[in-house]
């Protein structure tokens, strides 16, 4: 039973490779039907199918494949021209293949799923006797036996122990004679039956087929033997399970390494100038090159060509293009680009809701394009090429474009998004819109696309692996679907950062940048806290706050900012230091800790600490929660005032005198002040953070810059909003008072005045009391 | 046909799993304490007990997961039994050990605060654990009865089991 097993395995694998060819060569076949080479090449994909299954006895498998066997044929010597029609029939009867060889090996026999096979049979055949009629024998001849195995089919469960025993022993004695026709049909046709001795071993319970037609087994069985026979030369076949394993012993030589680096770091430290040193350096070096090497090499052994998934589109396109009334070309480049198995298996599924809507919503029909002077036949383009650690996959449609005033007015129609959102988003953004879930275009709901489920999850599933997705669309030329994705899962690189005493790896795919910025650029809009970065406004969150991390040291006045980027959406990450790029090795935290949000995994790193794997994806939605103020939360985190000493207020005068007036004024609260002499100076002294103020006493005539500019830039940090401004002047009309309070002035002190009033106003506004 | 060989089968069964039974009479524990009670843990539960590591920290998860720590190359929960029993939580000592349990599926650490020892004891000297303590979490196993003391019992697979 092994051997069968075994057999049926290596049919089945077999089986699936060659009809993963099939659909494309057919597909071309369409376009070149003269190609005899092309046509001899699917002859005889339907010809192993039928010689191996009927082999196995998979009778209905056998019985279409030699129906489709004689079409192309008879195809194959020219008495037969392929046409679309004809290309129908032998496609879908390919289909039923398919799905009979998928439920062999769900279940063991390809009668389970009972489909009902005479139609297409009859449909093939009618192709085949437009010309001929003599091949008809073949199917007739093989119609009785699958009858007579069906009545074979004994149900053992419901039999009694007699009935078993008499079972038995009919099919002992079946045996016997079966051995002795073997016997006799062996030493008819010796010499073949010899080359298969599994075949002598194989039909214990359905021996008639067997016996029935030798001659076919032979005929089926040559040509297998031949292709895999040159395959065997050059590859070996290993178990996926194998290979994951040695990916697994190749992380932990990673973390070994990674660890031995940070080892030797720490001894050159200690024993600088040291012979031994040096030695250990090349043994490090060496080490962490062979590692290296090592693991690209087992990555490689992990890597499969993207044909893999590109293969199953022409005959998808060709479809689609038929079943909408469409003339579409399907052009593939780079289909030998390679990519990690497991990420082949993944990105099938969102290229085929790419390709389906750029034929459904992309290429126009044939009319409207000739109408805008397009050719008539529409094109998409699916390119693959490697991009440093990433591959990059483009799907490329010359249709009608994306319309982002369309897009808006639709997602704003479906509610999700709100007016204002629409009115500020660009084009680019609005080009994401098909990405949100609940979105889908198409007036018309069509078979092909429409169910508004789509694109949505073609996000999720690119974002699943660390992948981005990017838009680019022109009305009337055409729409770029960009997607670039990491080469491999299990390894990665990564950002460390710091935050407060903890440390985090950001993947390194969804960095965008790093930038060092003052904390006084922190505006606030809204409640959020967002960055001006060139010409971009920018989310700003803590992950500090994300991650709830215990604070531990005072904020500097300066914040490393981590843009992350995925999709359309970018956010920027607030941290405290930046430890630098690292690569690191993915391991899951077990199912107590399983799909924690914000963490994706752990790596250890080469101090042999744990360090968390941030998930980027779940990073900018915890982000949307959060809404702590940055900016006021430095001023919150000021020490608790005292005395009176602890405030400070800026006086800004360019006369020394008006100054020492105000400090004379001032003198009794026993508060400190501080001065500057004109607007720039008092600007820069705010801005440094050296003091945290409690008012500034502005005047308004001033060199370099006066009174109403300095409140105005003071006003635009946000932790400044609300910071006391006390205008100290002797321009006295209504439009002077006017433009203060336009400028953000808080208060309007006229000279001259009484040292009591100003002391009681600047009182009042830091909320001193009198003692 | 079947049933016959199915009774043979049974019987040998019967064979094999009736010895276990009678070594099962005496259970092997390893007793540790936890504030101001003594705790016990089936042996062959725990793979390891080891002196405290550094840990890291994992957010949005209860108190009681102190986070990740890296055992040999597996990162691994670190669990504290005194926020999980809502006893105040105390400084690290020197007693202080973390012991790695192995579950079917899931594997943990759990903090305690000193060992005790190994303890056997027979089987029909531990009762179900009375109804009104702790039931609603249902660690306990059962309550050991030994000459000078009580013995509470836990049950691996709920401290194993993720209750957030």
């Amino acid at each position: 039973m092994d051997d069968i097993q075994e057999i049926l395995e290596d049919f089945l694998v077999e089986a699936f490779e060659l009809i993963e060819q099939i659909d494309q060569d057919l597909v071309e076949l369409e376009n070149n039907p003269e190609d005899l080479e092309l046509l001899n090449r699917i002859f005889r994909v339907a010809h192993t199918v039928k010689g191996s299954s009927s082999f196995l006895n998979f009778d209905v498998l056998t019985q279409l494949t030699h129906h489709m066997e004689d079409v192309l044929n008879k195809a194959r010597k020219g008495e037969l021209k392929i046409d679309h029609l004809v290309m129908d029939v032998v496609l879908e009867s390919i289909d039923m293949m398919k799905e009979l060889l998928v439920a062999i090996r769900d279940s063991g026999n390809d009668t389970d799923i009972g489909m009902d096979i005479s139609d297409i049979c009859s449909r093939l055949d009618a192709i085949s006797k437009g010309e001929e009629i003599e091949i008809q024998e073949g199917p007739k001849e093989k119609l009785p036996p699958q009858e007579e195995q069906k009545e074979e089919e004994v149900d053992y469960s419901n039999l009694s122990d007699d009935e078993v025993e008499a079972e038995i022993e009919r099919l002992l004695k079946e045996r016997k004679e079966e051995d002795k026709k073997r016997k006799a049909a062996k030493k008819n046709q010796k010499p073949k039956v010899v080359q298969e001795p599994k075949v002598a071993q194989e039909p214990k319970k359905k021996p008639e087929i067997q016996n029935t037609k030798p001659a076919s087994i032979q005929k089926a069985k040559t040509p297998v033997k031949k292709q895999t026979a040159s395959a065997l030369e050059q590859t070996i076949r290993v178990e996926v399970k194998r290979l994951d394993h040695l990916m697994n012993l190749i992380g932990e030589l990673v973390l070994g390494k990674n660890r031995l680096l940070k080892i030797y770091d720490d001894v050159e430290e200690r024993y600088e100038g040291e012979k031994f040193l040096e030695e250990l350096n090349q043994v490090v070096s060496s080490v962490s090159l062979v590692t290296t090497d090592l693991q690209i090499a087992v990555m490689k052994t992990r890597m499969l060509p993207v044909a893999k998934v590109f293969n199953k589109f022409p005959r998808m396109v060709r479809d689609l293009s038929r079943e909408l009334g469409k003339s579409i070309e399907l052009k593939i480049t780079g289909e030998e680009t390679e990519l990690d198995k497991s990420i082949v298996e993944e990105i099938g599924d969102p290229l085929v809701h790419i390709i389906r809507n750029s034929c459904d919503h992309g290429v126009e029909d044939g009319e409207t394009r000739l109408l805008k002077g397009k050719l008539e036949a529409g094109t998409i383009e699916l390119k693959a090429y490697h991009e440093g650690n990433n591959i990059v996959i483009e799907i490329v449609d010359d249709g009608k474009g994306l319309d982002p005033d369309m897009l808006r007015h639709k997602s704003l129609e479906k509610g999700i998004i709100s007016e204002r959102e629409a009115d500020t988003m660009s084009d680019k953004e609005a080009y994401n819109l098909i990405f949100k879930p609940g979105f889908s275009t198409a007036a018309q709901v069509t078979s092909v696309s429409g169910r508004g489920v789509g694109m949505d999850v073609v996000k999720t599933n690119i974002e699943k692996l660390n992948g981005i997705i990017d838009v680019d669309s022109e009305i009337g030329k055409g729409t770029i679907i960009k997607l670039k994705i990491p080469l491999t899962l299990a390894i990665i690189q990564a950002l460390l950062v710091g935050v407060q005493e903890e440390f985090y790896a950001i993947p390194l795919a969804s960095v965008l940048e790093t930038v060092r910025i003052p904390l006084d650029e922190i505006y606030t809009i809204e409640g959020k806290n967002v960055l001006r970065l060139r010409d971009e406004v920018l989310s700003l969150v803590r992950l500090s706050d994300i991650f709830g991390v215990d604070k531990v040291y005072e904020n500097n006045e300066h914040a490393y900012v981590v843009v992350i980027g995925l999709a359309e959406s970018k956010l920027g990450v607030i941290v405290d230091t930046l430890v630098g790029q690292e690569e690191i090795v993915i391991k899951s935290m077990g199912d107590y800790l399983k799909g924690i949000d914000g963490i994706a995994g752990a790596t250890i790193r080469g101090d042999g600490r744990v360090t968390l794997i941030v998930d980027v994806a779940a990073l900018m939605d915890l982000a949307k929660n959060i809404s702590v103020d940055i900016t006021a939360d430095t001023q919150s985190a000021q020490k608790v005032k005292e005395s009176p000493s602890d405030y400070f207020v800026l006086v800004v005068d360019d006369s020394k005198m008006d100054r020492n007036i105000m400090k004379k004024a001032m003198s009794p609260m026993g508060i400190s002040v501080v001065e500057a002499t004109n607007g720039q100076e008092a600007l820069s002294i705010i801005k440094s953070g050296e003091y945290s103020f409690d008012a500034v006493l502005i005047d308004i005539e001033m060199p370099r810059m006066d009174g109403y500019t300095l409140a105005g830039e003071i006003r635009k940090y946000s932790k400044y909003k609300h910071l006391p401004l006390i205008a100290v002047t002797s321009r006295t009309s209504k439009s002077d008072r006017l433009r203060g309070v336009e400028s953000g002035m808080s208060e309007y002190i006229t000279k001259p005045y009484s040292p009591e009033y100003l002391e009681s106003v600047v009182r009042k506004n830091i909320k001193l009391l009198a003692e | 046909m079947n049933n016959q060989l199915n009774k043979v089968l049974q019987k040998q069964q019967k064979q094999i799993s009736e010895p276990e039974k009678i070594i099962d009479d005496i259970v092997q524990l390893v007793g540790f304490i936890i504030g101001n009670e003594e705790y016990a843990i089936p042996i062959l539960s725990i793979q390891e007990i080891i002196k405290p590591i550094e840990y890291t920290r994992v957010p949005q998860v209860p108190d009681y997961v102190l986070g990740v720590f890296n055992l040999r190359g597996d990162v691994i929960p670190l669990i504290d039994l005194r926020k999980k029993f809502n006893l105040e939580s105390a400084k690290q000592s020197e007693d202080t050990r973390y012991i790695v349990l192995k579950g079917e599926e899931n594997i943990a650490g759990f903090v305690i605060d000193r060992l005790t020892e190994a303890i056997r004891i027979k089987r029909d000297r531990i009762d179900p654990p009375p109804e009104t303590i702790h039931s609603e979490t249902g660690m306990i196993y059962g309550v050991g009865k030994r000459e000078d003391s009580m013995l509470t019992i836990l049950k691996v697979e709920a401290l194993l089991k993720r209750d957030f």
